[in-house]
């Protein structure tokens, strides 16, 4: 209870900081090429094994219930934008940028450098959490638009080698089922994991414990929160895009 | 390369791929070169906006738009309010012409809906860009199934208020169909007795005579005597009584049974 109401003092206080705070372009930069750029060929590399798994499952899966698998690219674009693309995309996030977020202001918190922040006068919300928040907003947003495009690129070429559906053919199904705000959508569901992920990582950050110990418990126990906290997410917006 | 260029290069990137999708969804089509018509219908089946426009089943264009016109009337007089504003590919328009026809259908497993449009014929007139077209109103599913249910009900009702007179009737049908039977039985085994089969050979040869008699009436000979005996019936008509008489007294006979 202590722990869920330090996080709602976190956001809001990040928000109010948000408003009044002057853009670093600098620090933004560097965190948005950690988390984007740093991130860009892991999360392509699993998008595109998963492109790959939801072709081949959705045309078997087709075949055994109707004997034909024609509607598979159809299908499997709208799984791969609707959901593939920006969970896969923020779940990886998760464990390479938010673990290194906790592991980072943990570090900070049990060496003291967070008090030394607030001595000098300087808001640790304010020059911590904001840039971070703002930069991962912001990459999450870019990497999901990135890893949807690569995965419905990916199950192009693998309907096409392994189906034996043209990219002609995979488009004109494609479009039976998508729509353009489709990707919009997966955008817009990774920017709000993106949101998640530093807020979540910088609380169990601001609350790690002494030692070696501490930051371990810290991470891990951030990871766990964030993944879940996405999947939570996922479902409530897929429920809100899909019948509200 | 510092930082912000690299980040800058990735948000670029990200950017094109979203041209590219829009491109691929067709929302953006800046190379196609399509004309644009509009057809206008009183119902349109379910159709959406994006949905393709087939020539002879090619794909050729898609919906763009579908508006409400509440007051738009055809030329002929007739109201229609719904319209759809399609494009059609160049390559195409040559075959769109004045007697094309727009149709809704359905092709699929999963019942996807497209307007068809019938090639027209080379007499007629090539369509202008822009042109308002009436379509082809698609039959109403759920009108048909409502009114097949109205005929059922009526159906019912017909046979529930005269079920007395329609079970008499089969009953009676039944009956016919047993007494027919019997008939065909008893004309097999006649037409299997040897009298019945004497009397149909004798049949046979009469009607093989009289042929051949009124065959032989029919000959050159038999219009001759027709003829002759036409001709004495002729002269003997005006001979009466008194002319006989007359005749014989002035020939001289005497004739006892005049």
């Amino acid at each position: 209870m202590k722990q869920l109401r330090h996080f709602f003092d976190l956001v809001a206080r990040t928000l109010f900081v948000l408003s009044s705070t002057p853009f670093r372009m600098k620090e933004f930069s560097r965190q948005l090429y950690f988390v984007a750029n740093g991130s860009l060929p892991i999360v392509l590399f699993c998008v595109g094994f998963a492109a790959i798994v939801t072709i081949l499952e959705a045309s078997f899966h087709m075949k055994l219930v109707i004997q034909n698998d024609s509607m598979v690219p159809g299908f499997a674009a709208l799984l791969i934008l609707r959901e593939l693309g920006p969970v896969v995309t923020a779940l990886l996030l998760t464990s390479r940028v938010g673990a290194g977020f906790t592991a980072e202001v943990g570090l900070m918190k049990t060496t003291e450098q967070i008090d030394a922040l607030r001595m000098l006068g300087i808001d640790p919300v304010q020059y911590l959490v904001v840039p971070r928040l703002i930069a991962t907003i912001v990459g999450t947003f870019l990497l999901a638009l990135l890893a949807s495009m690569t995965c419905l690129l990916g199950a192009m070429f693998v309907t096409d080698i392994h189906l034996g559906y043209s990219p002609a053919m995979f488009l004109s199904s494609m479009r039976v089922f998508v729509d353009f705000q489709d990707l919009l959508l997966a955008g817009l569901k990774g920017a709000v994991f993106g949101a998640v992920i530093p807020l979540v990582s910088c609380h169990f950050g601001f609350l790690c414990e002494e030692g070696a110990e501490g930051v371990g418990k810290a991470t891990t126990q951030s990871v766990v929160v964030s993944s879940v906290s996405i999947i939570v997410l996922d479902f409530i917006l897929s429920y809100v895009f899909s019948y509200v | 390369m510092k930082t912000e260029t690299k980040v800058g290069i990735l948000a670029v990137g990200a950017a094109a791929l979203l041209l590219v999708f829009a491109m691929m969804m067709g929302v953006l089509s800046p190379f196609s070169q399509s004309h644009e018509l509009h057809v206008v219908y009183n119902y349109a089946g379910g159709i959406d906006t994006g949905s393709p426009v087939r020539v002879m089943g090619i794909t050729v264009g898609k919906v763009r738009s579908i508006s409400f016109d509440p007051g738009y009337r055809t030329p002929e007089g007739e109201e229609v309010k719904l319209r759809l504003t399609i494009s059609v590919d160049k390559k195409a328009w040559a075959s769109v012409r004045k007697d094309s026809k727009f149709y809704i259908n359905m092709a699929g497993v999963i019942g996807e809906k497209f307007l068809e449009v019938s090639p027209g014929s080379v007499e007629a007139e090539p369509l202008e860009d822009g042109t308002v077209v009436r379509g082809e109103d698609p039959p109403r599913i759920d009108q048909l199934i409502s009114q097949s249910y109205g005929l059922a009900g009526k159906i019912i009702d017909l046979v529930e208020k005269n079920e007395g007179s329609v079970s008499n009737m089969i009953l009676q049908l039944d009956r016919l169909t047993t007494n027919f039977n019997r008939t065909l039985v008893l004309l097999d085994k006649t037409s299997k007795n040897k009298d019945m089969v004497r009397l149909l050979d004798n049949a046979i040869k009469i009607t093989d005579d009289l042929a051949h008699i009124t065959g032989g009436l029919r000959s050159k000979k038999a219009e001759e005597t027709y003829e002759l005996v036409h001709k004495l019936l002729h002269r003997l008509e005006p001979l009466d009584a008194a002319a006989i008489r007359k005749f014989l007294q002035e020939e001289g006979v005497r004739a006892r049974i005049l």
